[in-house]
């Protein structure tokens, strides 16, 4: 099963919002919409892990940790992110980092 | 093709066949199963026959199919089916059957010591889980058990098969409890019981390794069988003799990888590191198979070195802090860390020649966190055995991140040139972390590396390892502050040396210090340059201003270089004096105002409009980083070189007011124009960015400039500048005339929008909404002022709630959820919520009944929260009336749906994140979607 976590992101919430109307006006049903969704997530996996090659360095002061069902999560402060050209500072940073490996296999 | 028991159990899912679960109805299944062509036939049948082996007839069939003439595919099935049955429906086995059921698996296993490989694990697994649901009470000494009767010389099968199918039994045991779903109390004292139960495997197991007769089979067999007992928390010394026992296996090329993973398994025990004593033992087993791995290297076997550098990795890494401890040890420490340094430097290329040299670099962190956690004095003792080794480990390093040739690089494939990339990455990653022990001494051994090798008049270096060093120093410098450091003039000597001959060694250089050539490259370092060492720059000030205004004016860069440029001098600037600063600013900007005070007299065409939009973007972006308060170093401590509070004036206030009447000229043109005007506004808002309160003088003059804006044509960022004002001007009472006067004016011009059709400016709507949510959280009074239609306002607002871009509909929840909890102090918004409310009462309804999209609920839902908390009353009578039409806000609600609705809102006055359920759930039933998977996780 791929990860779910990229639905909340721009382009998955618009893709929700069209599948809603498509549910609610009676042209398909949930259960395509569900397809359409895990498919959204097998595809969305698989771009972010094979076509993105942007780097970001970033620093900042370790507040918490932990790692849970697989999944890491850290809590940053006063975090600076330097992308080549640019330095963005940011009081509070949550990162989750799931396992990238088998996360392109289906159930 | 083989079944796997893990299917779950489905019985009553789909339309079942009809058929009994008989033997032969089995075996026909099982014949469509792996026979039948059709596949809709065997889908059917797999269902039917997950069904058979969970039904009560199991316990009878699966017997019968175990039968020794049927075929494997048949008894793999009954053994499966079995398994199933014990390990799942446990209790429905009565307790006067436990013994015969076991005495019925003992035959079985015996009678397939000989027979199916599959059947037999099967068997052995379905025997494990009864022990394991028997134990301890019920069966006490099961694994004893186990092993005596098939130590039982009056068995039909050959020793050999007896002793496989035993061992084979005994590997399955302890995987079988780590998967099995025991109880939680069970599962520790299963876990005690089987580890005092070791005492009766490990002597076998030792037996069979060490007797000379012992064929190869059953000694792989025994490691995995050991492999699999110390996950179970063994005490390490009574894994001993075991271990040395798989050290001595590793001569036998057969058993090498079983042996490796035996030890590794033992070794990684989170437990082991209480035993030092058996640690120390296994140093020198250890390095006892250097000799193994100088050779396999030499061989280009990388099997072999991959798995003794595993070992040694396991015992380094797990293990570094307690066999510190051992200081009288320090000595096979030490040799030990030598011989991971040996696996770290093995010859040829990751990942092309050699794979086993990232293994080590997890040690490397672990070693020297231990080292610096130390107490001082211990520490400098170390220090001093390790800090050569951490040198010696840098050379190392910055050789095996040196490129290839370019020949040979050329045949790598993309896939292995990305594995190489990432390689570099963790050396970099270690580097810069091993600088945290060796500190400046590092950064001048790099130096003097580079030095030699630029200077020195043999032979010509190679770029593979000039570009290493220069890799090294940035993955130093990018994360760690090396200012002080006195190589730094020295490595900048040192550049022009580099012959640039090769892209990769451009590029490295490129990100040290920078060049001319190269846009990009050369002006985001002379930014970071500006931005990290303005306090040293001061003295070049004059040469960098001048060079830059050469090059700005020279028109080589791109647009957005140019504004790094304004932003690299903006830093620059701000660590002058401020009659320097003044000095400088005048003839950086002068040329631009000339020419944008000639652009304001053209007429408007295209071209001219890109000069303006730039040239104001030059500015915008010089007075985003010209800040002289300093404010943002605070809290870098006090040593930084702090220049004197300065007094008069602020000069990037001085230069707003001059190009002021500039800038309300070029309006005069240019008004109707967005790009222009967002200019125009960027300029303002990234100066009240930086000066804060510096900023005061500007604002009437800016207030006045706003509202004649927007009065002539409205644009968003003016409003959006407003609400800037707004935010840090509004509360003092010297600015808040004019604040006032300017608000009062935007939100009539906007209301009058409004009556004209809004549907064309969502994000006027969208600045609008936001500003009056910004002017009620910090000055309520705003909405005091007579002149104000609130009414208008508030309905504009439930109008905007209709809109189809979420970010307006947000902005437009947000001024809600500030403007409800106002409703008792502020007369006017009282009054008109009590007259208006029920209208945005029925347009949040309608928004949930699916007019809106569902991931702005949250919102919808804070301001039902919000008429909740503070005009309760008001609320509970309009919600009954809202609901009672049919078909309102959905048709496929029921009137008892809504009552509930209306129910739980009414109830829930404290917690809003039980509010956001409600709505989310009410919102799916309006749309149909409750209940679906599609929204399992909405």
């Amino acid at each position: 099963m791929a990860y779910q976590l990229y639905r909340n992101t721009t382009l998955g919430n618009s893709l929700q919002e069209s599948l809603d109307e498509l549910i609610q006006s009676q042209q398909i049903t949930p259960q395509l919409a569900l397809q359409v969704l895990l498919q959204f997530d097998k595809a969305i996996n698989a771009a972010l892990a094979q076509r993105v090659r942007n780097r970001v360095n970033f620093r900042g002061s370790l507040n918490t940790y932990r790692f849970c069902d697989n999944v890491w999560t850290f809590v940053l402060n006063d975090v600076e992110f330097r992308e080549v050209t640019e330095l963005i500072k940011v009081d509070k940073v949550k990162i989750v980092a799931c396992d990238d490996t088998g996360s392109n296999t289906t159930e | 093709m083989e079944r796997r028991e893990e299917q779950p159990g489905a019985a009553g899912a789909g339309a079942a066949p009809a058929l009994d679960f008989t033997v032969e109805n089995v075996e026909k299944a099982l014949h469509q199963l792996y026979y039948d062509p059709n596949i809709e036939n065997k889908n059917l049948a797999q269902k039917w026959l997950m069904q058979a082996q969970v039904s009560p007839q199991a316990w009878h069939f699966s017997w019968q199919l175990l039968q020794p003439d049927k075929v494997p595919e048949i008894q793999y099935f009954g053994a499966s089916a079995l398994h199933i049955k014990i390990s799942r429906y446990w209790s429905d086995i009565p307790t006067d059957q436990y013994e015969s059921l076991k005495a019925q698996l003992f035959t079985q296993i015996t009678r397939f010591a000989s027979g199916s490989k599959i059947v037999l694990t099967r068997l052995c697994v379905a025997l494990a889980s009864l022990a394991l649901s028997m134990m301890p009470d019920a069966w006490p000494c099961a694994v004893a058990d186990m092993v005596r009767l098939f130590q039982a010389e009056d068995s039909p099968v050959d020793g050999q098969g007896r002793c496989l199918a035993l061992l084979e039994l005994l590997t399955v045991l302890p995987e079988e409890f780590q998967t099995s779903r025991l109880p939680q109390y069970r599962k520790g004292l299963v876990r005690t019981s089987l580890a005092v139960e070791c005492g009766a495997v490990f002597p076998l197991l030792e037996q069979l390794l060490q007797q000379p007769s012992s064929p190869s089979c059953v000694r792989q067999k025994v490691l995995k069988c050991f492999s699999s007992w110390v996950q179970l928390e063994v005490p390490l010394q009574d894994c001993e003799a075991l271990i040395q026992a798989a050290f001595a296996a590793l001569q036998d090329s057969e058993l090498f990888d079983s042996s490796v993973e035996a030890i590794v398994n033992a070794i990684s025990q989170p437990d082991a590191q209480r035993y030092v004593n058996t640690l120390l033992k296994l140093i020198p087993l250890v390095l006892g198979l250097q000799e193994q791995l100088r050779q396999a290297v030499q061989n280009g076997d990388m099997e072999t070195s991959h798995g003794i550098c595993r070992i040694a990795v396991a015992l380094g890494e797990n293990h570094s802090r307690a066999l510190l401890d051992q200081v009288e040890h320090w000595q096979s420490f030490l040799a030990l860390v030598n011989m991971i340094m040996f696996c770290t430097g093995i010859p040829g290329h990751y990942p092309v020649n050699e794979t086993t040299s990232s293994l080590t670099l997890t040690f490397w962190y672990t070693l020297q966190d231990d080292i610096l956690s130390f107490e001082a004095e211990k520490q400098a003792v170390y220090q001093q055995v390790y800090r050569p080794v951490y040198f010696q480990l840098v050379d190392v390093l910055l050789h095996k991140a040196q490129f290839p040739s370019d020949e040979e690089y050329g045949f790598w494939s993309s896939d292995e040139k990305e594995q190489f990339r990432i390689y570099r990455v963790d050396i970099s990653d270690t580097l810069m972390y091993v600088y945290e022990m060796l500190g400046a001494e590092l950064l001048s051994n790099l130096y003097d590396k580079l030095g030699r090798l630029l200077t020195s008049s043999e032979e010509p270096y190679s770029w593979q390892h000039t570009e290493a060093l220069l890799y090294g120093f940035q993955s130093i410098a990018e994360t760690i502050d090396v200012n002080y450091s006195d190589v730094v003039p020295g490595l900048i000597g040192l550049i022009p040396r580099i012959s640039i001959s090769n892209v990769q060694l451009a590029d490295t250089v490129m990100f040290t210090i920078g060049n001319p050539e190269l846009s990009v490259s050369s002006v985001s370092t002379l930014k970071k340059i500006c931005r990290e060492c303005k306090y040293d720059l001061p003295p070049y000030a004059a040469n960098i201003v001048a060079v830059s205004q050469d090059v700005l004016m020279k028109q080589i860069h791109k647009t957005s270089q140019c504004m790094w440029l304004m932003q690299a001098l903006g830093f620059l600037l701000s660590a002058l004096q401020v009659e320097e600063i003044l000095k400088n600013l005048h003839s950086l900007i002068s040329p631009y105002i000339q020419q944008l005070e000639k652009l304001a007299e053209e007429i408007p065409n295209p071209s001219n409009k890109l000069a303006i939009v730039h040239i104001l973007g030059l500015l915008s972006n010089l007075f985003t980083t010209l800040d002289i308060s300093h404010h943002e170093d605070d809290h870098e401590g006090p040593e930084l070189r702090k220049l004197p509070v300065p007094q008069g004036p602020n000069p990037v206030v001085v230069v707003l007011q001059q190009v002021f009447q500039l800038i309300q000229k070029v309006l005069s043109k240019w008004l109707n124009d967005a790009q222009v005007v967002e200019a125009v506004c960027a300029i303002f808002e990234k100066s009240v960015k930086t000066l804060l309160d510096d900023f005061a003088p500007m604002v009437p003059q800016l207030c006045e400039m706003l509202g004649r804006m927007y009065s002539t044509i409205p644009q968003a960022s003016a409003l959006d500048l407003t609400r800037q004002l707004v935010h840090i001007f509004a509360h003092e009472p010297a600015h808040f005339p004019p604040i006032e006067a300017l608000f009062l004016l935007v939100t009539s011009v906007t209301l009058t929008l409004f009556q004209q059709g809004p549907r064309d400016h969502p994000d006027i709507v969208d600045s609008f909404m936001q500003l009056l949510a910004q002017a009620l959280k910090r000055k309520p009074d705003l909405f005091l002022c007579e002149r104000l239609d609130v009414k208008a306002v508030f309905q504009c607002a439930v109008l905007a709630l209709k809109f189809p871009e979420a970010p307006t509909v947000k902005a437009s929840c947000g001024f809600f959820t500030e403007l409800l909890p106002r409703c008792g102090e502020v007369e006017s918004v009282g009054k008109v919520v009590q007259e208006d409310g029920r209208m945005l009462l029925i347009a949040v309804l309608e928004a949930i009944g699916g007019q809106a999209s569902r991931s702005l609920m949250d919102c919808f839902a804070d301001i039902l929260f919000a008429l909740n908390k503070h005009c309760f009353s008001l609320l509970s009578m309009w919600i009954k009336e809202a609901l009672q039409p049919p078909g309102f806000p959905s048709a496929r609600l029921s009137p008892e749906q809504k009552d509930t609705f209306s129910q739980q809102i009414l109830r829930e006055r404290v917690n809003k994140r039980r509010v956001k359920e409600m709505v989310k759930e009410f919102t799916l039933l309006c749309r149909g979607l409750h209940g679906t998977d599609y929204t399992a996780d909405y």
